[in-house]
């Protein structure tokens, strides 16, 4: 199965979509899918955890990923490998790991997730969450 | 919907309300034939989702350099009755007072021209650009709170910039009202180690020379002359306003559902104005403003320090005087004529200028193109809540911007035309190609032909600085 795509879709942002055959895939592939926007060849093991809550799985992926991206400023790091250490429909906690961000390693800043068309869904064969990123 | 658009005159359109189901308002655009028939269909709809909203004031106005976004369009200002109305953080944005200050110099671009060379990378490594770039600032707590709460005058107090700066910056750089207590602690711990830091994407530092007067007597009384050159700085308010807008983007998710507000688009979630939802957003926003003020001021004092360093003198011989710095993404609390009386509006200026009579209004074009700064003029208080466009505008997105041309050769192209150009990356370089932008000439005859804003000098850009 196809980790994630990017989607040509908003004139001065990004969209993807990610994909996964059951809840812990679609939330570490959504979450690669991003760090390609923010940063590349990143390879540090330095380890952050995070924990984050949502009332359904709808939220729970948006504050995840909301969440990352607040990351990578408050700990001024860049991440590349993410271990879903327990997840239910609403609340996750995870081990993320990467390096301290620099100049070289920088893409772009990803402002913020933003609702528009943004969906995760249950499919015949597993999660599809669709993301357009402010950037 | 394009096909549906009345024209009214050479520059402006409309899109009566009765063209769609729910629709409060008719829909204007403000362009010429050119810049209309590059629009998008789908830019136009999401303008008329906004029409759709309670409250809201006719016409919702398109801008010459408007885009499809996401919501709504990039270039779009929307006015809500300050009583019935609401207030939408999804309608600001997430980079709140995303903004430009524009820096004056005594230098001209003979003087300039010989050391970009050192100028441009000695400005690379003065402002820290980049997502990878750490801020050189760490603020405590207690500082920040003055940051959020004084805006400019904080900087002034601690030494970046002068008294003079402030009432050349919209708002007096700080607009009152902010209230740290509605800002959650993750935006503050965003905010307080990127104070002075100029970000990514098409945040830029431009080194500008002016290439025609075209208004003399404005040009002389704001001290700007043919062949001088200036330093546009383009940023906003970091991880802090992006927090607070998406705090406030799913508060007022919920908030939209408890007061029973139709959504056209889920991303243009809002509030009543007078609800306590609608007013902590106010009171939240504000804050990302002052810090947004605050962000530009304490870089424009780094660039002033470079240049003494680069050209031995001090930034006082050197004119480095602010002319102007304004907002882009702001919600204002404004009186304008509605329908003859005056009325108290909650004006959203997304991807827009104030424009009010007599206002210096700061147009940036694309990397390699020329930005021009107008005057506001007085049809704009009619037209357009006193607003005009921000910028050149997209016409190509990001990722086909990325796959149609490389980084390097951009660089090439601009330094044969005598343009330095340095980034964190080739790759932004290409994002931001020329090519991708609309044609700025056609965006700025537009908004001058609807009599908004009226042309007082065009730049073009002798070196850039990107993230």
């Amino acid at each position: 199965m196809e980790k994630y795509k990017f989607l040509d879709e908003i004139t001065s942002d990004v969209m993807f979509e990610a994909y996964g055959s059951d809840l812990r895939e679609v939330f570490v592939n959504a979450a690669e899918a991003l760090f390609t926007v923010i940063c590349h060849n990143v390879s540090g093991n330095e380890e952050r955890e995070v924990s984050v809550k949502g009332k359904d799985t709808d939220e729970l992926m948006f504050n995840w990923l909301q969440e990352l991206i607040a990351t990578v400023d408050i700990e001024e790091m860049f991440f590349w490998r993410f271990e879903i250490l327990e997840i239910s429909e609403t609340a996750l906690r995870a081990k993320i790991y990467g390096e301290p961000i620099t100049r070289e390693k920088g893409e772009t800043v990803v402002k913020s997730l933003t609702l528009h068309k943004y969906k995760f869904e249950k499919t015949s064969d597993g999660y599809i969450t669709r993301i357009s990123c402010d950037i | 919907m394009k096909s549906k658009m009345k024209k009214l005159n050479d520059f402006e359109w409309l899109l009566g309300k009765e063209n769609r189901d729910k629709m409060k308002v008719d829909a204007k655009i403000i362009a010429n034939d050119l810049v209309l028939e590059a629009l998008e269909n789908d830019a136009i709809a999401q303008l008329t989702n906004v029409a759709c909203l309670p409250g809201v004031i006719s016409p919702v106005v398109g801008l010459p350099d408007m885009h499809y976004g996401y919501g709504l369009p990039m270039g779009a200002v929307s006015a809500f009755d300050a009583e019935d109305g609401i207030i939408s953080a999804g309608l600001c944005g997430f980079d709140i007072n995303c903004g430009i200050n524009s820096i004056l110099t005594s230098l001209k671009a003979e003087d300039v021209q010989p050391l970009l060379q050192e100028l441009i990378p000695a400005l690379f490594q003065a402002i820290p650009c980049g997502v990878g770039a750490k801020g050189k600032l760490r603020l405590t707590p207690e500082q920040l709170e003055e940051v959020l709460v004084r805006g400019v005058n904080w900087a002034v107090d601690n030494g970046y910039g002068v008294k003079e700066d402030v009432p050349r910056i919209e708002e007096n750089g700080c607009m009152e009202g902010a209230n740290p207590v509605k800002v959650s602690d993750m935006a503050k711990k965003r905010g307080r180690p990127q104070l002075g830091t100029l970000g990514a994407g098409n945040h830029f530092l431009e080194i500008q020379k002016i290439t025609d007067v075209l208004d003399e007597a404005t040009a002389k009384e704001w001290g700007l002359f043919k062949g001088q050159v200036l330093i546009m700085l383009h940023c906003g308010s970091r991880g802090f306003g992006h927090q607070v807008a998406t705090d406030y983007l799913k508060q007022q998710e919920i908030a939209a559902k408890k007061y029973n507000i139709w959504l056209p688009d889920r991303q243009l979630v809002c509030a009543p104005a007078n609800s306590q939802e609608g007013q902590d957003f106010f009171s939240a926003m504000k804050c990302a403003v002052n810090y947004s003020f605050t962000n530009r001021l304490v870089m424009t004092q780094w660039i002033r320090e470079t240049f003494e360093r680069v050209f031995g003198k001090s930034w006082k011989e050197l004119g480095m005087n602010t002319l102007y710095g304004l907002c882009h993404n702001v919600v204002k609390l404004e009186e304008h004529t509605v329908e003859g009386k005056r009325k108290k509006v909650y004006v959203h200026r997304k991807g827009a200028t104030r424009s009010f009579p007599g206002d210096v209004v700061l147009i940036a074009g694309s990397m390699g193109t020329s930005s021009y700064i107008c005057k506001g003029a007085a049809a704009s208080l009619e037209k357009s809540f006193g607003s005009a466009c921000h910028g050149a505008g997209r016409v190509m997105s990001r990722a086909t911007a990325i796959r149609s041309f490389r980084g390097n050769e951009v660089k090439s192209e601009l330094a044969e035309r005598g343009i330095v150009a340095q980034s964190t990356s080739p790759k932004v370089l290409a994002e931001e190609s020329p090519d991708a932008y609309k044609d700025v000439e056609a965006v700025v005859d537009s908004i001058e032909g609807a009599g908004i804003a009226t042309r007082v000098v065009r730049l073009e850009p002798m070196g850039v600085v990107k993230g």
